[in-house]
C-alpha cells in the first residue's frame, strides 16, 4: 500500500502543483496525511532534508522500500508438506 | 543533487508518464499522445504543441523559442507508430522544460541520462505496465501486441 501510495503521489505531482508548492511552504507532512502512509512512514518522509521535489520522490523511494522490505511476511506451508508438522507426519507414517 | 540509480530513473518515468494517461482517460490502449498534446494539464498549456514540419534532418525535436510556447516539430511524413513514438520521446523534454517541469527539480534528475530516459519514458507513455497487463491477462497476444497499442515493432519487443 505504501508504494502504491507514493506512487500515486509522485503522479499527482506532475499535474497538481500544489504537491510542489506544499512541498516548498514545509508542509509536505500535511499532503503525506492524505495519501495513506503508516504514521511511523509519513514521519519518515517528513524527515526528509533534500532540495527539489525529484529528490525528495526518489529518497522516499528508497524509504518505502526499505519498510517493505523489512515489513513481515505472511509464511504459510508449502501445499507439498501438507499442514502437519514433519514430526507428526512421521508418527502417521509409522502408524501405517 | 543525490545520485540515483536506473531503476530509480525508471520507477520516477513510470509514474511520470502514469500522470499523463490517467489524465488523459484512456482506460485502453492506444494512449492517445496527440490528445495529451493538444489538451494538455492545465499546468503545462504552455509546454504542449505540435507543429507538423517537412524535414529529413530529424524525426521530431522540441523547442521552446524565447517568451513562446514550447512546441514539438515532428516529420509531417512519418508513419503512425514511428511519429506517435516521436512524440512520446520528445515530451518529456517539453517536461523537463517547463515551469513546472523545473519547480520539480526534473532537470538535474533527468538531464543528465536524457536520451536514454526519453526513450524509456515513450516506451512506458504509449504501453504502460497497467495495458499491458490487462492486454496479456485478456489473453492478447505478442503477435497483435505493436498493432493493438500502435507501437513501433523494436518498441513493442522492448514492452512485451
Amino acid at each position: 500500500m505504501s508504494m502504491q501510495s507514493l506512487n500515486q503521489l509522485v503522479a499527482r505531482s506532475i499535474i497538481d502543483p500544489g504537491v510542489v508548492q506544499a512541498f516548498r511552504a514545509g508542509r509536505i507532512g500535511d499532503v503525506l496525511g492524505e495519501v495513506g502512509f503508516t504514521p511511523d512512514l509519513q514521519a519518515q518522509l517528513t524527515g526528509i532534508e533534500c532540495d527539489s521535489w525529484a529528490e525528495f520522490a526518489v529518497i522516499s523511494y528508497r524509504h518505502v522500500r526499505a519498510a517493505e522490505a523489512q515489513a513481515p511476511r505472511l509464511q504459510f506451508p508449502s501445499p507439498l508438506e501438507g499442514l502437519l508438522s514433519a514430526e507428526s507426519q512421521a508418527g502417521q507414517e509409522q502408524v501405517a | 543533487m543525490i545520485q540515483i540509480t536506473r531503476e530509480e530513473r525508471h520507477w520516477f518515468l513510470e509514474n511520470v508518464a502514469r500522470a499523463l494517461v490517467e489524465y488523459s482517460g484512456a482506460a485502453e490502449p492506444p494512449v492517445p499522445i496527440e490528445a495529451i498534446l493538444d489538451h494538455p494539464p492545465e499546468v503545462f498549456h504552455e509546454d504542449f504543441g505540435v507543429v507538423d514540419m517537412y524535414s529529413n534532418l530529424w524525426d521530431a525535436t522540441f523547442a521552446r523559442p524565447p517568451g513562446q510556447r514550447g512546441s514539438i516539430f515532428v516529420r509531417v511524413d512519418l508513419g503512425e507508430t514511428a511519429r506517435r513514438h516521436a512524440l512520446a520521446r520528445e515530451t518529456l523534454s517539453a517536461l523537463i522544460t517547463s515551469k513546472h517541469g523545473r519547480d520539480i527539480g526534473l532537470p538535474d534528475l533527468l538531464m543528465s541520462e536524457l536520451k536514454e530516459s526519453a526513450s524509456y519514458f515513450a516506451s512506458i507513455l504509449l504501453a504502460p505496465n497497467a495495458f499491458v497487463d490487462a492486454y496479456r491477462a485478456q489473453g492478447g497476444s505478442e503477435e497483435l501486441f505493436a498493432e493493438s497499442f500502435l507501437l513501433p515493432v523494436e518498441v513493442a519487443e522492448s514492452r512485451w
